[in-house]
């Protein structure tokens, strides 16, 4: 069972400029709870792969703003979310069939409820796999 | 505050400029460059840091605040001293003074300045300031005139929360009622830089291995937002997987809003042989301001103009393209640049033939060294690595960014249709 | 959303009630033969404005170039993005140009020297904004 989270950076992660709300201790909770952990964002590719490599979180992948079809096509995973600040993100994980959380949500670790015992909530709404 | 252009040399013929290398640059100055102001730190406020700035040039100068006799400023970096980015009211609630309007928040006057600093000696205060080569074109003229001997020259560029200049319009007067219905913005840039790649067939991404430089140079310049907060290298790889804003503008093409002030000593040639370093003299100020026929301006105007302004610059400097060791051209936005290296022909580089020279050998010690400062692009958007960085290396300060020779540079920016040039040189002339 | 509404003001009132007839209009100066657009409260050329009319125009043009959106700073247009922006030469005077978003043609495909001709958006307020689209022979 793979669940994909792509992180906005910045106004989102609290390493963002400005900082977000989510923690990158939240994102190494999910990422050892079996979370794919990946990035989209307007960083430099370089500046987001340092980001990973500093905190010691392998990500699946990095990306810029307009390459979250590239992540879904390079990724298999069974459900794939973007966690973002702005309307743009909301625009790009509607359009490449992601789920969404805005920043503010993501605090609450909303991924974490996921999975459940029967398989993973899609962004849908359905169940898949059991 | 109304934009001055009495004292523009902008009328052709423009001829030799009356105070040719009698005018000089003594010293440079910077506050800490951040990203923006947090609305709460009283000791990082655009005021504060142009007073730091403004101390750092004078002890760069070796001089005593006393010694100040003009302050020339751009309140706000942009136009008629417009702030850079929004401004902190009136939907924010203002400070305890010296913080109870604009002045100090996001935009710093003469005025405000020389009251905060208790400069006592200052007889000439300008702060109609522009952008900064309207503005240094604006001191070297005053200090040639007379108006005052040692100018402290100030350019804060102040950034707040969020991201400036939305527009939640819905309904749009003015200038913005032949532009808004259509969602032109940005829009501008990509189009004409769209009509620049189709008509002498390149292509975007032969700007990488100019802004990759742009950004190397600015790491290199302890000035940069990049080299304080953010040194790890850019790529060719970073570039080619930046995003459009508006095609062919992409975001790596765009200049990050920071939140710093610089600021420097302009005297007279004679005044700054008894300054710390030894003196940038000037050799010539030129501007020039030009409207588009019609709705928008297109690659034809674009090059009229830019043409226009950089025979004026060779006509008022007396030099040719060869004479040019160090040229500046402003890349904020970046798709600017190719129009400018093209018009003043510099290395011989022709109409269209720009990015074949981004393909050359452009580091600061080649024989191309471009940008050595690293622009906008490789600093923030400060504008002032155009100056600082020239400064330093005819001062032959400029360390790991030193070009061979550095004895002509020249800088130019701001838009392609409002433009100024500043010819910079070791010696008189 | 909707996108921005022009605020007709008694300079560019005369072009707006020529748009909501139907009609493109723009600014000559009868002294120096010179079409203008936008409108200005005087001729550019001769700096007078008692020269000044408005005539209509052929509502022909040709497409010179484009850029497409994808990031505009008007909210109005976020839904949209991204989008086309075309500029549009005049027909009979390409030194004039107009917008157009070339509503139906997709992005990256704008034909860049093909022939368009005017249209009318019905927008709040009464408005009538000019659009274009392509001829076809
Ligand atoms: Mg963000
Ligand atoms: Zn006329």
């Amino acid at each position: 069972m793979a669940i994909l989270l792509s992180f906005d950076i910045d106004g989102t992660l609290e390493v963002g400029d400005p900082p977000g709300g989510i923690t990158m201790e939240m994102v190494r909770r999910a990422y050892e709870a079996g979370y794919l952990i990946a990035s989209c964002s307007d960083r430099a590719l370089s500046s987001q792969k340092a980001m990973w490599a500093r905190y010691n979180i392998p990500a699946v992948f990095t990306a810029s703003k307009h390459q979250l079809p590239n992540m879904r096509a390079a990724i298999t995973a069974d459900a794939y979310y973007h966690i973002g600040d702005r309307d743009t993100d909301e625009q790009i994980a509607a359009e490449n069939g992601f789920g969404f959380w805005w920043n503010h949500e993501g605090v609450s670790e909303p991924w974490l409820t996921l999975q459940t015992p029967h398989g993973v909530q899609t962004p849908g709404g359905e169940d898949v796999s059991g | 505050m109304a934009r001055e252009t009495g004292w523009e040399r902008s009328r052709d013929p423009v001829g030799i400029w009356e105070h040719r290398g009698k005018v000089a640059l003594a010293s440079r100055g910077h506050a800490p460059t951040d990203r923006r102001w947090d609305g709460v730190s009283m000791d990082k406020t655009l005021g504060a840091y142009t007073i730091i700035a403004a101390n750092a040039a004078i002890e760069d100068a070796g001089i005593k605040p006393s010694d100040i006799d003009g302050i020339i400023t751009s309140p706000g970096g942009q136009p008629g001293g417009a702030p850079i980015g929004d401004t902190w009211g009136p939907v924010r609630p203002y400070f305890a003074p010296p913080y109870n309007t604009e002045d100090g928040l996001t935009q710093v006057t003469g005025e405000w300045l020389a009251r905060q600093m208790g400069l006592k000696n200052v007889r000439y205060f300008n702060s109609h300031g522009d952008t900064i080569w309207n503005l240094i074109g604006l001191a070297a003229q005053c200090v040639g005139d007379g108006r005052c001997n040692v100018a402290l020259v100030t350019y804060p560029t102040g950034n707040l929360e969020g991201r400036y200049h939305r527009n939640p319009d819905t309904r749009v007067r003015g200038p913005a009622q032949w532009s808004s219905p259509w969602g032109w913005g940005l829009s501008g840039q990509g189009f004409t830089f769209e009509q620049y790649c189709r008509k002498y067939g390149s292509n975007h991404d032969r700007m990488a291995p100019f802004v990759v430089q742009e950004h190397k140079n600015g790491l290199l310049w302890p000035g940069s937002y990049y080299a304080q907060h953010e040194p790890q290298p850019f790529t060719t790889e970073d570039y080619l997987n930046g995003r459009w804003i508006a095609q062919n503008l992409s975001i790596f093409d765009c200049d990050r809003p920071v939140n710093t002030a610089a600021a420097y000593i302009v005297t007279t040639a004679e005044r700054a042989r008894d300054m710390r370093h030894k003196p940038v003299y000037i050799l010539d100020h030129t501007e020039s301001t030009f409207q588009p026929r019609s709705l928008v301006q297109d690659l034809d105007d674009t090059e009229a103009f830019c043409k226009v302004q950089a025979e004026r610059s060779y006509a008022g400097s007396g030099l040719r393209p060869k004479d040019i060791d160090i040229f500046l051209p402003y890349d904020g936005f970046a798709v600017f640049t190719q129009y400018f290296i093209e018009a003043f022909r510099w290395r011989g580089v022709n109409k269209g033939e720009a990015h074949d020279l981004y393909a050359m050998d452009i580091t600061p010690q080649g024989p191309n060294p471009l940008n050595t400062g690293g622009g906008n692009m490789g600093t923030g958007r400060m504008r002032t690595a155009f100056f600082s960085d020239p400064i330093e290396q005819i001062q032959g300060r400029a360390g790991a960014r030193q070009a061979k020779k550095a004895e002509i540079a020249v800088t130019h920016g701001v838009l392609p249709g409002n433009a100024a040039t500043i010819v910079m040189s070791s010696t008189p002339g | 959303m909707p996108r921005p509404v022009p605020a007709p003001d008694p300079l560019s009132k005369p072009f707006w009630d020529a748009c909501a007839q139907g009609k493109l209009m723009v600014q000559k100066c009868t002294m120096c033969d010179r079409k203008q657009f936008p409108p200005e409260a005087t001729c550019r050329n001769c700096g007078w404005a008692f020269n000044l009319t408005w005539i209509p125009t052929s509502g022909r043009g040709t497409i010179v170039g484009y850029s497409v959106t994808y990031d505009t700073r008007i909210n109005a247009w976020v839904p949209d993005q991204p989008f086309n922006n075309a500029v549009i030469a005049l027909e009979e005077d390409p030194a004039i140009k107009f917008h157009s978003n070339l509503p139906g043609v997709k992005v990256n495909e704008v034909p860049v020297g093909a022939k368009v001709e005017v249209y009318f958006l019905d927008l709040e307020d009464g408005i009538k904004l000019p659009e274009w689209k392509l001829v076809h022979h």
